[in-house]
């Protein structure tokens, strides 16, 4: 091989092919960053707005980095390719000394200055206020969310919301603390640019305050940490209330958990009725139940899907939750008392799949 | 028993039993790498299964439980049956040849590491024959979700696949050191060594330290899922953190298991084909040994979202890493300055690799910021920054050592235009299926999900990744192809093909049984130029 190596036929159109693929990807590049495609979502909280500078800083950092390293390599590939009149060896370097101690030591610098600057944002997304506005305390299980609004002591539950939605005030601090009973998972807002593992047998909690000119915005939420079979559908939203519009909220939600019986103990012995309730292959058995109206009745439930969960939840006409049964995970089976209900038409549904439903006729 | 190997030329043995039998390192080599590309076309499969179900919102093809399946194995085999043991085949075909070696120092064990691996793969997959299925919290299996109140006997099946694989490393590793150690030729110093067996002594000192904590860590599982033990579950007083501690204590040094080597592929081409020395040898060694070393006190930077780790100092020893790898690369570019490149295939791959790592090295730098990993971990982001190291680093050099070895391996060259066709088609595909990923983390997309909200903006993104999957799997055609004409009527390449530098082109292709009849002096880490060239050190 003392002659490169003639060019192989039909290596003209490939290079061709090559060099416009290569274009469209840069051309794909530079929309993504003049889109703003590359930038986390525009944040919502204080601790996001610190974050998203810091991804600012690295990623000026990095594209400059990155242009300067992909520079020097294309402009080798151009400069020294070898051509026919190369048939003496070019000089053999075996290093540089001056060379090799530069490219060590600035990267060094950049890699520290870059650490204490995401050192000194960490201490603000981490910092924990002493007294928080507000405390939730957020209970994950596969494959649902519930937030339990706690009191100013941070351990009554003033109210429990069993709907996936957590409702929080603008512009004050807000402190979540995080309990799984299960699997572990994570509680992730993308507009929060935060998440954290909610792991069982270890409380986490972290403050955030949502910016007041977010008042009345919805931001999806999901947790983030693989968690089982549904782990896709384990979502949730949190939406951002001016602090009056939330504590009357609040009130409200705390009186009528109030007003509503709580559910009878089991073994309670007064349930006179047992209806049979079965899933199967992701169904239930029948789509409609009788149960007589104002007194406590008994839901026997049986999942025949293995590795599945199940529940029974109930809602009357105005989507409201009355009853949520704990998941069953298949083959088992559960017997749900349930209070006591006025005459009228409920639906029931299993929380992890919505598309199995329901009537409930109460008479 | 060096006799029994001896009589494989009588000819009375069929040539399936003399493969099925053999402790020649060179065929224990190929065999490694054939297992390995066969596990990498399998996994490439179920990875296409995962980009089908994800390519429109909705669950199209599959339940939830067999895309957490199809996730899962994918990884599995990728990482632990494709990425590691092909990277150890190349170390076994080439460790021995390149220090002047007969065969490794343990033919037997040799063999055995092998024979684990297929032995591995049936079991993990066998899974599928299960009532449960295959094992589906993911390659991490994070207990409590690995336990047996949540996960079928799959699991069980890839706890015993992973024992088995970890043995088959843990004998490989004892078998490089001892070899590199106590059998180099005469002349063969350490720092003469080809910067492939530096890699190689470093991934081998890397395993043996790291995958006996891996092991039993999946003893401590097993026996929780069917011992009564309580290690790892919270509910019976175990600890959840401390299975993430003992897995990624393994599992981040075996990132550098599955990269080390392949950096040494492209030490090694990259020279070769710019007519120049590696820039910097020294310092490339040191490198090495660096990136081993800090391998060791990252791990917890998996962890950063669990609340349970002292960030500053697993985020300032995660930065730390990117140092000895720009002093890499700033090595492998100066050694490309002022030489003569030719455009082979080999180079065209280390291209890729350079290209593309980089990409992967970057991003990593956006992970080890501890407020932004809270923003990026586990989405597709970290997806994204996964595949530019293994696929964009590891994928590209395993490529670019297949075309390079190949004609010393089988005497035949590859043909080089299919190769070519190959390159352009996998390039291109790779990054269409990976950097839309960044935008998907970006914008809040987890990672191992089923279905997503068709109004969050992921869709066209999505249909992006999963077309530029097609792509990649399209430019496996190709090479395919190539092989099978190879084999059938390939060019035939000659002892030294490319104007090697190294040990293993002073030799015939393929090499005869126990590798040399005579060997050049060794007086550099390029004894093969020094003798082509009439170059002296004396």
């Amino acid at each position: 091989m003392s002659n490169p190596t003639p060019r192989s036929p039909g290596s003209n159109w490939l290079a061709f092919a090559f060099l416009g693929g290569v274009l469209a990807l840069i051309a794909g590049l530079i929309w993504a960053v003049l889109a703003g495609k590359l930038q986390p979502p525009a944040p919502v909280t204080t601790e996001a707005q610190a974050t998203r500078d810091l991804y600012n800083f690295v990623f000026v950092v990095a594209a400059v980095i990155f242009l300067f390293v992909e520079a020097l390599i294309v402009f080798a590939v151009i400069r020294y390719r070898r051509k026919p009149t190369d048939t003496e060896l070019p000089p053999q370097i075996h290093g540089n000394s001056v060379l090799e101690v530069l490219w060590t030591v600035i990267p060094t610098i950049l890699v520290v200055i870059l650490f204490i600057f995401s050192w000194n944002t960490l201490n603000t997304v981490d910092a924990v206020s002493p007294a928080p506005a507000v405390t939730v305390r957020a209970v994950a299980a596969q494959f649902e969310w519930e937030f339990d609004y706690l009191a100013a002591d941070g351990q009554t539950v003033q109210f429990r919301q069993q709907t996936p939605e957590l409702d929080l005030p603008v512009g004050v601090d807000v402190h979540v603390i995080l309990r799984s009973n299960d699997v572990i998972h994570a509680f992730y807002v993308p507009k929060f640019l935060f998440k954290r593992d909610v792991v069982p047998g270890l409380e986490n909690n972290f403050d955030f305050t949502i910016d007041p000119a977010d008042v009345n915005q919805t931001f999806r939420g999901q947790c983030a940490e693989f968690c089982g079979t549904f782990h896709s559908t384990m979502l949730f939203s949190v939406k951002a209330l001016s602090p009056t519009d939330f504590n009357t909220w609040l009130q409200t939600q705390i009186k009528t958990a109030a007003a509503t019986p709580a559910p009878v103990p089991s073994g309670g012995g007064t349930a006179a009725t047992t209806l049979d309730l079965t899933a199967h292959n992701i169904a239930y058995d029948t789509s409609s139940l009788e149960a007589p109206a104002g007194q406590p009745f008994i839901i026997n439930f049986t999942n025949n899907d293995p590795s599945v969960p199940h529940n029974v939840q109930i809602t009357d006409g105005t989507g409201q939750v009355i009853f949520k049964g704990e998941l069953v995970t298949g083959p088992d089976h559960r017997q749900y008392p349930i209070p006591a209900l006025a005459a009228g038409t409920y639906t029931f549904s299993c929380s992890v799949h919505p598309q199995m439903t329901g009537t409930l006729t109460v008479k | 028993m060096a006799t029994t190997t001896l009589r494989a030329g009588v000819g009375y043995r069929s040539g399936l039993y003399e493969w099925l039998t053999t402790t020649d390192h060179k065929k224990i080599g190929i065999l490694y790498l054939a297992n390995s590309i066969l596990m990498f076309l399998l996994g490439g499969v179920f990875a296409l299964v995962v980009r089908l179900e994800l390519a429109q919102p909705g669950l199209q093809f599959l339940t939830d439980s067999q895309y957490n399946q199809a996730f899962t194995i994918h990884a599995s085999l990728m990482l632990f049956l494709f990425v590691i043991p092909v990277l150890a085949g190349f170390g076994n075909y080439l460790v021995p040849l390149m220090i002047g070696a007969p065969d490794m120092a343990f033919p037997r064990i040799n063999a055995f590491s092998f024979w684990l691996l297929p032995l591995a793969a049936i079991v993990m997959l066998s899974g599928f024959a299960t009532g449960t299925g295959a094992a589906a919290a993911g390659w991490t299996e994070y207990s409590p979700l690995a336990q047996a109140k949540y996960s079928g006997i799959g699991t069980d099946l890839w706890i015993v696949a992973l024992l088995l694989i970890g043995t088959s490393s843990i004998l490989g590793s004892i078998n490089f050191i001892v070899t590199i150690f106590k059998m180099r030729a005469p002349g063969m110093t350490l720092l003469r060594m080809p910067i492939m067996v530096w890699t190689m002594l470093v991934t081998s000192i890397l395993v043996m330290m790291a995958t006996p904590v891996l092991t039993s860590a999946l003893i401590m599982l097993f026996i929780d899922r069917n011992l009564g033990g309580h290690f790892f579950d919270p509910a019976t007083g175990g600890n959840a953190i401390l299975w993430q501690n003992t897995f990624w204590f393994y599992s981040h040094p075996a990132v550098y298991i599955m990269i080390l080597p392949a950096m040494g592929i492209i030490s090694e081409i990259l020279p070769v084909f710019s007519r120049k020395p590696l820039f910097g040898y020294k310092a490339f060694v040191f490198a090495t040994a660096a990136i081993g070393a800090l391998g060791f006190s990252v791990w917890a930077h998996h962890m950063f979202t669990t609340g349970a780790v002292y960030l500053p100092f697993f985020s300032f020893m995660t930065f730390l890493i990117a140092i000895p790898t720009g002093v890499k690369f700033f090595n492998w570019i100066a050694t490309m300055f002022r030489g003569q490149l030719t455009f082979s295939t080999p180079l065209l791959y280390s291209l890729g690799f350079l290209t593309m790592f980089l990409i992967g090295g970057i991003n990593g730098a956006f992970s080890a910021a501890v407020p932004v990993d809270f923003a990026l971990h586990d989405t597709y982001w970290v997806v994204a920054h996964i595949h530019y190291v293994l696929f964009g680093g590891s994928v590209f050099a395993v490529f670019a050592g297949l075309y390079y070895w190949w004609p010393k391996m089988f005497g035949r060259r590859l043909n080089e235009t299919l190769g070519k066709i190959q390159f352009v088609f996998m390039f291109i595909g790779f990054n269409l299926t990976f950097f839309p990923m960044h935008l998907l983390g970006l914008s809040g997309m987890p990672r191992r999900i089923a279905d997503y909200d068709p109004t969050a903006g992921w869709n066209d993104l999505n249909l992006l990744a999963t077309i530029g999957g097609f792509v990649i799997a399209f430019s496996i055609v190709p090479f395919l192809w190539n092989v099978f004409i190879t084999f059938r009527s390939g060019q035939p390449a000659g002892d030294d093909p490319w104007e090697g530098n190294t040990l293993e082109w002073a030799t015939s292709s393929p090499p005869p049984p126990y590798n040399f009849d005579h060997l050049p002096e060794i007086r550099s880490e390029r004894p093969v130029f020094d003798a082509r060239h009439g170059v002296s050190h004396a």
